[in-house]
């Protein structure tokens, strides 16, 4: 991964998370068909009301933990800031960078809205800096992209509530062609970095962040969320717009991105968790996978997401020192390549250098870890990462098809971060059968293994994808361990496409759909409103084209709109606009046309 | 520039009635930044867009840190609705008569017009300013130093904890926060300044999160220019075009409050009978929430969007002329909340 190259910048502060939580659950929402679980008769309104009374998680049954039915999905940073940088000498501060603050808002979205696997922040840009300062813009090439999940960031009784436990790593490229700037100006640390785009192996520049210690209903300790949850409600109950984001610590780094390099998740060499999560629950000791580069004598190691806090204060678990060392894969024998104290990576260190170490090695070591997989345990032996040499890693993490669409998808293949040649075997198999059901294919002599896929019915599934693949391939999705992607094939539901575009149709097949999820879009546009609706026509239009797909302002935000919806509602959007009600009130002989007119007008003669 | 009365607090009353000034102050410049606002047409002027939404948003958790020192001394926010053309709060002797501009230079000189420093930084190219003093009189930054020095003086038990608070837990995260006691206020109202004005810190154009104070982002739109570093005495200079197009706005009248509309097709007349409901509801929904009904706050918001909606639908819904229209006038209706 290339952020473990220099230069590198390194900034840190907090993230909201905005996301509508109403569709992860199956009560409420089926991801195979796309639509909201109305219950019988029930109205757009009332399904609001039971949506926003469940979110007390203290009343079961009506309490389901839905924690932000008025969510917007808007994620964004806060209080961030650049806070150092790195040329290859270690993290410096003394720069006109550093300071500069860091700018984000993107929309959080599940590919999967049932699990926690497959989260996407969709975006337009990212700035580092300001317009005329010291600055970093960079307009969106891709999705942010969350992986390596780890679920023992925080041990739960430190702050009990849905997703605290875990931190994240996000990860996104941004082409140079593309109309990424650098404003340098007097920053040494962004003149290098601009220097360095100058290499032509240098595709642009990657950005990754890890967010983690997440905090919910502005609660300082979990202990405060049981009131803070029935204040909620009480909120919801009466009315407005009752928004409910978490809140996150964030540390992150921008670096190279260069040519055969993953632009979506980090594609350095992969020191993968040794210890094991048994029946959800965390060992005492866990030390999260991690990611290292070797170049010359340096071996970067990026820990941002490995070292669990022990406290709300982000205190970090004190493993002792931490050993590296490389095995050789063929006699087992072991080189160590040095040791780093606790000092290095408790939170003050954690902090200032986003989470990543470099270890100086002299040549013998350099030599064993180019050649051996690295490994790291802790003071007292116990072995916490070890090296998989071989990773796959997709092109599209989280994919979207069309009922019966049909496309191809690419896995790199790389080994200790290189790409593989011709031949390497890659399986893709359905997560979570107790039969393991793959597609295998064979890379080609850029290491890329490319698949069909095809979307056959309306469903999200999970594929594990397996290089070297030996026919033993894990059966489900572990987000430490295993590379994977996930697709969501939209329903067929094509005999929407044909109904007559009247508003009923509309609201009842197409927009209601949308509402009953998504009451912040009260705020923007009265979805039930058919005046409304048709006046907006051009922006609806605009925001819901699938070219726009990337799009932070994209509408359904949630993406869940198929396309015999959408041309129902572009049909309509399309009529003549007028309203249900203007087109009654059409008295009939307006309807004449101008041939008739002109007769009427000379018999009136 | 504006002027504002200076006048030292003798009790308690005087103080809260000081920090309810200052309410005043924040909430008057919304209406007339928004109107510029409203006034640029979806996708038009983006820059410029984006520079007054960052300004309207900042304006919003001012008033709302002012709201939480006032009742962390005992006082209750009063939500005084503004009218315009007309002096801001506490100004004096109408130093600054204030309108409602759509999105032009004249809007975005009276934003400088408030948001003036003690000192302007006078950056290469920039044309001198002259000074305006009156006795007795300050600033708007200097308002908020001495009413610093004002709230530093008061004895702790002046201050009371948890009382009416508005915190980030909803909107504005990092932003809004609770003020319990002196140091509270004190970065409260650092911040206030600070993204005014700028950092007092001499010379210096940005404010405490390194972001351009609003005085010079109304003056980089006003000039159509980005003030962008340079190696000078000042450290900055007037740099690349900002991309304004002044024409891009929608051809709204000023100061729709004093348009007699009684003479307008029904439709504008409606459109702006939506905009004032949206506008009275905000404020009646601002007032309980600031008073001890936090939750209330969410309905303002909601109300806010109502008037943002009904404000786009006026600002295409065409007066008697044919060619003009009229954004929101923010009035008040006279009802009871």
């Amino acid at each position: 991964m290339s952020v473990l190259e220099t230069p590198r910048i390194i900034f840190c502060g907090n993230m909201s998370w905005d996301p509508i939580v109403t569709n992860n659950y199956e009560k409420f929402y089926d991801e195979d068909t796309s639509w909201t679980k109305f219950n019988r008769d029930e109205t757009v309104e009332q399904f609001r009301q039971v949506a926003a009374s469940s979110a007390s998680v203290m009343r079961p049954p009506i309490g389901v933990g839905n924690w932000n039915p008025h969510g917007t999905h808007r994620s964004s940073f806060f209080d961030s800031e650049i806070s150092g940088f790195d040329l290859g000498g270690g993290v410096g501060k003394d720069d006109s960078f550093v300071g500069s603050p860091v700018n984000f808002s993107g929309m959080l979205v599940d590919c999967e809205p049932y699990g926690s696997f497959s989260s996407q922040l969709f975006f337009d840009q990212i700035s580092f800096g300001i317009d005329g300062g010291c600055r970093i813009f960079a307009p969106r090439k891709y999705r942010f992209t969350a992986r390596y999940i780890n679920f023992c960031r925080l041990p739960r009784p430190v702050y009990n509530f849905a997703a605290s436990v875990a931190s994240v790593i996000w990860q996104t490229s941004f082409a140079k062609s593309d109309g990424l700037r650098i404003d340098a100006y007097d920053s040494i640390a962004l003149q290098a970095l601009k220097a360095a785009l100058d290499d032509d192996e240098v595709l642009g520049l990657t950005v990754q962040f890890n967010a983690y210690s997440t905090h919910y209903y502005g609660a300082e300790t979990s202990s405060e969320i049981v009131g803070r949850e029935r204040d909620l409600v009480n909120k919801l109950a009466g009315g407005g717009f009752q928004p409910n984001p978490a809140r996150s610590s964030i540390v992150g780094v921008v670096g190279l991105w260069r040519k055969r390099e993953p632009a979506h998740e980090p594609g350095d060499r992969a020191m993968l968790a040794v210890q094991k999560i048994i029946n959800n629950k965390c060992p005492a000791k866990y030390v999260a996978t991690a990611h290292a580069r070797l170049e010359g004598n340096k071996l970067t190691v990026d820990l941002s997401n490995s070292i669990s806090e022990t406290d709300l204060q982000e205190t970090k678990q004190n493993l002792g020192a931490l050993t590296f060392f490389a095995e050789d894969p063929i006699n087992g024998s072991q080189t160590k390549l040095g040791t780093i104290d606790y000092a290095q990576y408790a939170r003050d260190a954690y902090r200032a250098s986003a989470g990543i170490v470099t270890l100086q090695l002299d040549t013998n070591q350099a030599k064993a870890a180019e050649t051996g997989n690295l490994q790291m345990s802790g003071a007292d032996g116990t072995p916490y990462l070890s090296e998989q040499p071989f990773r796959a890693i997709p092109s599209d993490p989280n994919l979207y098809l069309n009922f019966g669409e049909t496309r191809t998808t690419d896995v790199l293949v790389l080994n200790k971060g290189v790409p593989v040649g011709k031949g390497i075997k890659v399986a893709m198999g359905l997560d979570g059968l107790s039969v393991p059901q793959s597609s295998v294919a064979l890379t080609n002599a850029e290491g890329i293994a490319t698949f069909n896929v095809r979307g056959a019915k309306g469903q999200v599934q999970g594929f594990v994808l397996t290089p070297n693949s030996d026919g033993k391939e894990p059966a489900s999705i572990s987000t430490q361990i295993t590379n994977y992607m996930y697709i969501r094939t939209y329903p067929g539901n094509d005999a929407i496409a044909e109904l007559e575009p009247t508003w009923e149709n509309v609201y009842k097949y197409c927009l209601s759909n949308w509402n009953a999820m998504a009451p912040c879009m009260d705020n923007w546009l009265d979805l039930k409103n058919e005046a409304q609706v048709k006046a907006h026509a051009p922006i609806l239009k605009r925001l819901t084209d699938p070219a726009n797909f990337e799009s932070y302002r994209f509408m359904p935000v949630t993406r869940d709109m198929t396309q015999a919806e959408r041309k129902l509602l572009y049909d309509f959007l399309d009529g003549d606009g007028r309203t249900s009600a203007e087109l009654e009130a059409v008295p009939v002989e307006e309807t004449v046309n101008q041939a008739e007119l002109n007769r009427q007008m000379r018999q009136a003669k | 520039m504006i002027r504002l009365l200076w006048q030292a607090p003798e009790t308690i009353e005087d103080v809260r009635n000081l920090v309810q000034t200052a309410i005043e102050l924040e909430f008057s410049t919304l209406p007339p930044y928004l109107y510029a606002k409203f006034s640029i047409p979806e996708g038009k002027n983006a820059v410029a867009a984006s520079r007054l939404d960052s300004i309207v948003r900042e304006e919003m958790i001012h008033m709302c840190l002012a709201c939480n020192i006032l009742n962390a001394i005992g006082g209750n926010p009063a939500i005084t609705p503004p009218t315009y053309p007309g002096p801001l709060p506490g100004d004096i002797g109408g130093s600054l008569i204030v309108y409602l501009y759509p999105f032009s230079k004249d809007a975005m000189k009276q934003g400088m017009d408030i948001e003036t420093p003690v000192d302007p930084i006078e950056f290469p190219q920039l044309e001198t300013r002259g000074a305006t003093d009156a006795s007795g009189s300050v600033t708007i930054g200097e308002y908020y130093a001495k009413l610093d020095a004002i709230l530093k003086q008061l004895p702790a038990n002046a201050w009371m904890t948890c009382r009416n608070q508005i915190s980030d837990a909803q909107y504005f995260q990092g932003q809004i926060f609770p003020v319990n006691n002196y140091d509270d206020a004190h970065r409260a109202i650092d911040n206030i300044v600070s993204e005014g004005e700028g950092s007092p810190t001499a010379g210096n154009p940005l404010d405490f999160e390194d972001e351009l104070a609003h005085y010079y982002r109304f003056e980089e739109v006003c000039r159509n220019q980005v003030l962008v570093k340079a190696d000078n005495s000042v450290g900055y200079a007037w740099g690349e075009p900002l991309g304004v197009d002044w024409s891009a706005v929608y051809p709204a009248i000023a100061d729709p409050e004093s348009h007699d509309f009684s003479k307008e097709p029904l439709a504008a007349q409606a459109a702006q009978a939506a905009c004032n409901t949206a506008f009275t509801t905000m404020v009646n929904e601002l007032r309980r929430a600031f008073n001890g009904e936090p939750g209330r706050l969410g309905n303002a918001v909601r109300a806010m969007f109502d008037l943002r909606m009904a404000a786009l639908h006026a600002l295409i819904t065409p007066l008697a002329d044919g060619t003009s229209v009229a954004g929101p006038s923010f009035i008040y209706l006279d009802t009871k909340d």
